[in-house]
C-alpha cells in the first residue's frame, strides 16, 4: 500500500466515522439517551461509556481509557458552568446527591438539556473516592414541561395527579398558588382537602371506578391557605392507569372560576328579582283580570274568543265552557248587526258598541275598547245595558213630564176664557128660555129684545172661538156615575151621521161597569176622536168602538198614577186607517198639533180627550202603526155608587118666590138681564147691581133684602 | 435590610450545596446508627418568615410533629430544627434502638432516642456547614418539642420578625416509614453573615475546581 493508498483510506475512514457519529448523534437524540460516567476523585481521572461522551461530544477511546476531570465541564453551557462546578464540588466534599439540569453545547452550536443525577462512593473511612452518575437528554422533555409550564400560568390552571390509596398528591406550581399553598410538588392529601368549604366535594376523592374514565367538571369552594380568602375553583380529569402500579391515576387540572361565579351569582340574583318582580305584577294583574266586573278578554284576529275573565259568566251567564272559541259575531244579539268593528291596525284602541246575547236570551249592551297586538286583540268590555234601560225610561219620563207641562199651560190658558164662555151661553140659553116663556104666555112683544140678547151673546161666544181657535176647556166637570153602555147607544145615531156612508160602525156594548165621568165631556171626546178616524179613512172603512171592563195596577198604563189596584173601563176607539208613524203618534196629543190641511183641524181635539180623560182620573193610550190603523183607548175609573139617570135631575123641583127681594150682582149684562127676568118670573123681586161697590151701595139705600 | 441578606441564584445553590454536604454528613452518621441506607431527598433551601415557615410544614403536614431543637452559636447563631411526624417518631426510636428492644420498652426510650438522634443529625449537618465556612459552632443540648408546625416556629427567636432559613430535606430510612425535615432558625445579623461565607465559599470551590 502507498501513502496515497492509506491517506485515501484514512479520508474514507474518517467520512465513515463521522457518519457513524451523525447517525449515533440521531439516534441519541430521538432515543433520550442515557450516558454513564464515572469521576476517580484520587487519581483525577474521568472515564465513562460511549453514549456518554457522544452527549458530552468527547472522543469515545479517549474517554473509555480516561481523561482529565476538567473535561466533565468541557461542554457545559457557559451560564451553567459555575452552577455545576459549585455543585460537583460539594460532592467531591463530601455531599451524597447530585441532581442537576444543565445544557450542554454542540459541536454544532446547538445546545441540548442534560439531567445528570450522581453519588459518591464512599471508603471505609468515609472518604468520598469516587463520583458516579448518568447524563440523559431532556431537551424535548424540558420543551415538554415548559409547554406545560407556559400553559399552566398563561390559563391560570394548576395539574394535579393523585395515585390510588396514597396518602400525597402530586401538584403542580400554579396549582399551589392556586389554592394559595407554598409551591411544593407533593402535599398530603388532607391539606389539599382541608381548604375546601366542608359542604363541597372535596378536590381529591376516593378512586371508586376500576376503569379509566374522564370525570365530569367539579366546582367547589376553598378558603385560601395564605390569605384565608373564599374562591371558586373548578376542576376536571380523567382516570388513567397508573403507570408505576396495578391500580388507577386520576389525573386533573383545576382552575379559578371566581370571577365567573360572582358574575353568575350576580344574574342569578338579578333574574331571582326579576321573576320576583314579574310574578307580583303578574299576580297584581291577574287579581284586576280576577276581580273586575267588566269583561276582559283576549281574542284571535278573527275576534275569537280566547281567554275571559269571570266577568263575562256573571255578565252573560255564561263560562268559559260555552264561550272559547266562539267569534264575537257568534256571540252577539239580535240588535247587532254584522260583525263588531275590532281594530285593525296596532295603533291605538278601538271604541264600539257590540251587544251580546245572556244565556237567557236577553240583550245585553257592551262598550267596547280594543287595541290590537300582533297576534292578539286585547278587549275590554262594560255592560251598559242598566245605563241604557236607565236612559231610556228617564227620556220616556221625560217625554211624559213635557206633555203634562204642555197639558197644563193649555189648561190654564183656557181655563181664563171658559169663565167668560160659559157666560156667554147663558145668555144664549137663558135668553131661549125666556123667549120660550114669553111665546107660551102669548107675550110676544117682549121677545125681540131676548132674541137680540141673545145673537149678542152667541156672536161674542164666536168670535172668541174664532179667536182662540178653539182650546180645551178647563171647567169642573160635572161628575157624575154614567153608564156606557147607554151612552154609547144614544151616542149611534149622532156618529153615524158623523161618519157618513163609507165608514161601518161597529158599536160592541155589554155589561160595561158605571163609571164616573162628565157623560157630555165623554160624548164630546168619543165624538171627536170618531171625526178624527173617519179622517184617516178616507177610502172607507170601518170604526169599532166598545167598552171592557179591566183592573189596572200601578205603572200599567202611561201617565196612569195609581194608588193601588183600580177598576176602570177601557173604551176602545178602533179605525182601519192610515195609521200613524211613531213621530207622529208621540205628538198626537199635543194641542194643535195636526196633521189635517190649514183650516180643516185645529188641532185640539186628542189634547181635548187627553185633558178630559186626566181630569176624570183616568188616561188615554193610542196605538197606531202605518197601514194598521189606529187604536184609541180611554180609561175611566169604575163608580161607586150606582148611576143616577140624567131624567131625575130634569125633574127637579123649582123654588117659587112670594115678593121677596132678591139682589143680583153680574157684569155680564145679558146673563144679569136672564137672572133678573128669571127671578121675577118665579115671584121674586130682583135688586141689580153690576158690580160689588154697587151692590153695596144699593144695599145701603134698601137693606132688607130676602136673599 | 431585606435585600441585604437576599441570596442570588448563584448564592442560594451555593447555600443548598453546603447543606447537601452537612446532611450528607449527618446521613452517615444516622447510617451508621440504624444499620440500614438513609436515603436523602435533592435539598431545597428558603429564606421565609415563621409564619411561612410554619404554614410550609403545616401543609405538608398535616399531623401533629416532634422536633429535636437544638440552638447554635458562633459566626452566625440561630436554632436548628430537626422535625417529622410525630406518628413516626417511634418508628425512628425503634430504628435507632434496634429491633431486639421490646415494643412496651419504647415509650420510655422516645425521648431519650429522639434527642440523642437529632443530636447526631443536627451535629453533624450543622458541624459540617460550619466546617466547609471555615468557621466554627457550639452547639446546645437538644431538645424535644411536640405541637403543630405553628407551635415549633413561634416564639422561636423572638418578635423581630426574624426570618428562617428553611432548609427542606426529606431524608427517609429504608425499610422503615421514617421523613423529616431539617430547619434552621436565624436571626438577621446572621442571615448577612452567612451571606459573606456563602460568597467566600463560592470563590473557593469554582477557583479549586477551575
Amino acid at each position: 500500500m502507498t501513502d496515497e493508498d492509506n491517506s485515501v483510506r484514512i479520508a474514507e475512514l474518517d467520512s465513515r466515522i463521522r457518519e457513524a457519529e451523525r447517525r449515533l448523534n440521531l439516534v441519541l437524540d430521538a432515543a433520550g439517551a442515557t450516558g454513564g460516567w464515572d469521576w476517580d476523585i484520587s487519581t483525577k481521572t474521568l472515564t465513562g461509556d460511549a453514549r456518554f461522551a457522544a452527549l458530552m461530544g468527547i472522543d469515545p477511546v479517549g474517554l473509555a481509557a480516561g481523561i482529565a476531570t476538567s473535561m466533565f465541564f468541557s461542554s457545559i453551557f457557559a451560564d451553567d458552568q459555575k452552577r455545576i462546578r459549585l455543585a460537583v464540588a460539594a460532592m467531591l466534599a463530601g455531599a451524597e446527591v447530585f441532581s442537576k439540569d444543565y445544557r450542554l453545547l454542540k459541536a454544532d452550536g446547538s445546545t441540548r438539556w442534560v439531567h445528570a443525577k450522581g453519588r459518591t462512593v464512599f471508603n471505609e473511612q468515609d472518604e468520598a473516592i469516587r463520583f458516579v452518575g448518568n447524563l440523559v437528554d431532556i431537551t424535548e422533555q424540558k420543551r415538554i414541561q415548559e409547554q406545560l409550564r407556559v400553559a399552566e400560568t398563561a390559563g391560570g390552571i394548576g395539574t394535579f395527579e393523585h395515585s390510588e390509596g396514597f396518602g400525597t398528591v402530586q401538584v403542580s406550581t400554579y396549582f399551589c398558588r392556586l389554592l394559595g399553598l407554598h409551591p411544593t410538588p407533593v402535599l398530603p392529601v388532607s391539606t389539599v382537602n382541608n381548604l375546601v368549604h366542608p359542604d363541597d366535594r372535596p378536590i381529591i376523592e376516593a378512586i371508586v371506578t376500576s376503569e379509566p374514565l374522564a370525570d365530569r367538571n367539579v366546582e367547589f369552594r376553598i378558603t385560601r391557605a395564605d390569605n384565608g380568602e373564599p374562591r371558586w375553583l373548578a376542576r376536571r380529569g380523567e382516570y388513567v392507569k397508573d403507570l408505576e402500579g396495578p391500580g388507577l391515576r386520576y389525573i386533573g387540572v383545576a382552575y379559578d372560576i371566581t370571577a365567573s361565579k360572582i358574575i353568575e351569582e350576580r344574574l342569578r340574583r338579578a333574574n331571582e328579582a326579576l321573576s320576583e318582580r314579574v310574578k307580583e305584577r303578574t299576580e297584581d294583574l291577574n287579581r284586576i283580570w280576577q276581580n273586575s266586573r267588566d269583561l276582559l278578554a283576549v281574542l284571535d284576529l278573527d275576534g275569537r274568543v280566547r281567554a275571559i275573565n269571570p266577568a263575562w259568566l256573571e255578565v252573560l251567564g255564561a263560562g268559559e265552557s260555552e264561550l272559547i272559541g266562539k267569534t264575537l259575531q257568534q256571540l252577539s244579539a239580535k240588535g247587532s248587526d254584522g260583525a263588531p268593528s275590532l281594530p285593525t291596525a296596532t295603533a291605538g284602541s278601538t271604541r264600539f258598541e257590540y251587544s251580546l246575547r245572556h244565556a237567557d236570551g236577553t240583550e245585553r249592551w257592551i262598550s267596547w275598547t280594543a287595541s290590537r297586538e300582533a297576534t292578539a286583540i286585547y278587549a275590554y268590555g262594560r255592560d251598559t245595558t242598566f245605563e241604557k234601560a236607565q236612559a231610556e225610561a228617564l227620556r220616556e219620563a221625560e217625554t211624559q213630564l213635557r206633555q203634562s207641562q204642555k197639558m197644563e199651560a193649555v189648561g190654564q190658558l183656557t181655563g181664563g176664557i171658559a169663565h167668560d164662555f160659559n157666560n156667554m151661553l147663558t145668555g144664549i140659553m137663558g135668553s131661549l128660555d125666556i123667549i120660550r116663556r114669553r111665546l107660551a104666555a102669548g107675550r110676544y112683544g117682549e121677545v125681540e129684545r131676548f132674541i137680540e140678547a141673545a145673537t149678542t151673546s152667541a156672536q161674542r161666544a164666536a168670535t172668541l172661538t174664532q179667536r182662540l181657535l178653539a182650546f180645551s176647556r178647563r171647567q169642573s166637570l160635572d161628575r157624575r156615575a154614567t153608564n156606557v153602555d147607554d151612552l154609547l147607544g144614544n151616542m149611534s145615531e149622532l156618529l153615524k151621521r158623523s161618519l157618513g156612508e163609507q165608514v161601518r160602525l161597529v158599536v160592541d156594548v155589554g155589561a160595561a161597569w158605571p163609571i164616573v165621568t162628565d157623560g157630555n165631556q165623554l160624548e164630546n171626546a168619543i165624538l171627536n176622536l170618531a171625526i178624527n178616524s173617519r179622517d184617516a179613512m178616507p177610502a172607507g172603512g170601518e170604526l169599532h168602538i166598545f167598552a171592557r171592563n179591566v183592573t189596572l195596577t200601578p205603572g200599567q198604563i202611561a201617565g196612569l198614577d195609581l194608588a193601588g189596584r183600580r177598576d176602570f173601563v177601557a173604551l176602545d176607539v178602533r179605525d182601519t186607517g192610515t195609521g200613524m208613524p211613531p213621530d207622529v203618534l208621540e205628538k198626537a196629543f199635543d194641542p194643535f198639533f195636526t196633521t189635517k190641511p190649514i183650516g180643516q183641524g185645529t188641532g185640539l181635539g186628542l189634547s181635548m180627550v187627553y185633558g178630559f180623560a186626566q181630569q176624570s182620573g183616568g188616561a188615554v193610550e193610542i196605538r197606531s202603526r202605518p197601514g194598521q190603523g189606529t187604536t184609541v183607548t180611554i180609561y175611566l175609573p169604575r163608580s161607586e155608587t150606582a148611576e143616577e139617570t140624567g131624567a131625575a135631575s130634569t125633574a127637579r123641583h123649582v123654588p117659587m118666590g112670594l115678593g121677596e127681594r132678591v139682589m143680583v150682582v153680574e157684569d155680564d149684562t145679558s146673563v144679569r138681564l136672564l137672572v133678573v127676568e128669571v127671578l121675577r118670573d118665579l115671584g121674586y123681586v130682583p135688586v141689580e147691581a153690576t158690580q160689588a161697590d154697587e151692590a153695596l151701595d144699593r144695599l145701603g139705600a134698601s137693606p132688607h133684602l130676602d136673599r | 435590610m431585606a435585600h441585604d441578606i437576599a441570596l442570588d441564584d448563584l448564592e442560594r445553590d451555593a447555600l443548598t450545596e453546603v447543606v447537601n454536604i452537612g446532611v450528607s454528613r449527618a446521613a452517615a452518621s444516622l447510617r451508621k446508627m440504624v444499620g440500614r441506607q438513609v436515603l436523602l431527598s435533592v435539598p431545597a433551601v428558603e429564606i421565609v418568615t415563621h409564619k411561612a415557615a410554619a404554614a410550609l410544614i403545616g401543609q405538608r403536614e398535616s399531623e401533629d410533629l416532634v422536633a429535636v431543637k437544638q440552638d447554635f452559636d458562633g459566626a452566625f447563631s440561630g436554632r436548628a430544627l430537626l422535625i417529622f411526624p410525630e406518628t413516626r417518631s417511634m418508628e425512628l426510636v425503634r430504628a435507632v434502638a434496634g429491633d431486639d428492644i421490646p415494643a412496651e420498652d419504647l415509650p420510655e426510650l422516645e425521648s431519650e432516642a429522639l434527642s440523642e438522634t437529632g443530636n447526631v443529625i443536627l451535629n453533624n449537618c450543622l458541624g459540617t456547614m460550619a466546617n466547609m465556612l471555615q468557621r466554627s459552632l457550639t452547639m446546645s443540648l437538644p431538645e424535644v418539642l411536640h405541637g403543630r408546625g405553628e407551635d415549633l416556629f413561634v416564639n422561636a427567636q423572638g418578635e423581630d420578625g426574624g426570618l428562617v432559613l428553611f432548609l427542606y430535606i426529606n431524608f427517609s430510612v429504608r425499610d422503615r416509614n421514617i421523613r423529616g425535615y431539617i430547619a434552621m432558625l436565624m436571626d438577621l445579623p446572621s442571615l448577612a453573615t452567612l451571606k459573606v461565607l456563602i460568597a467566600d465559599f463560592i470563590a473557593r470551590v469554582t477557583a479549586d475546581a477551575g
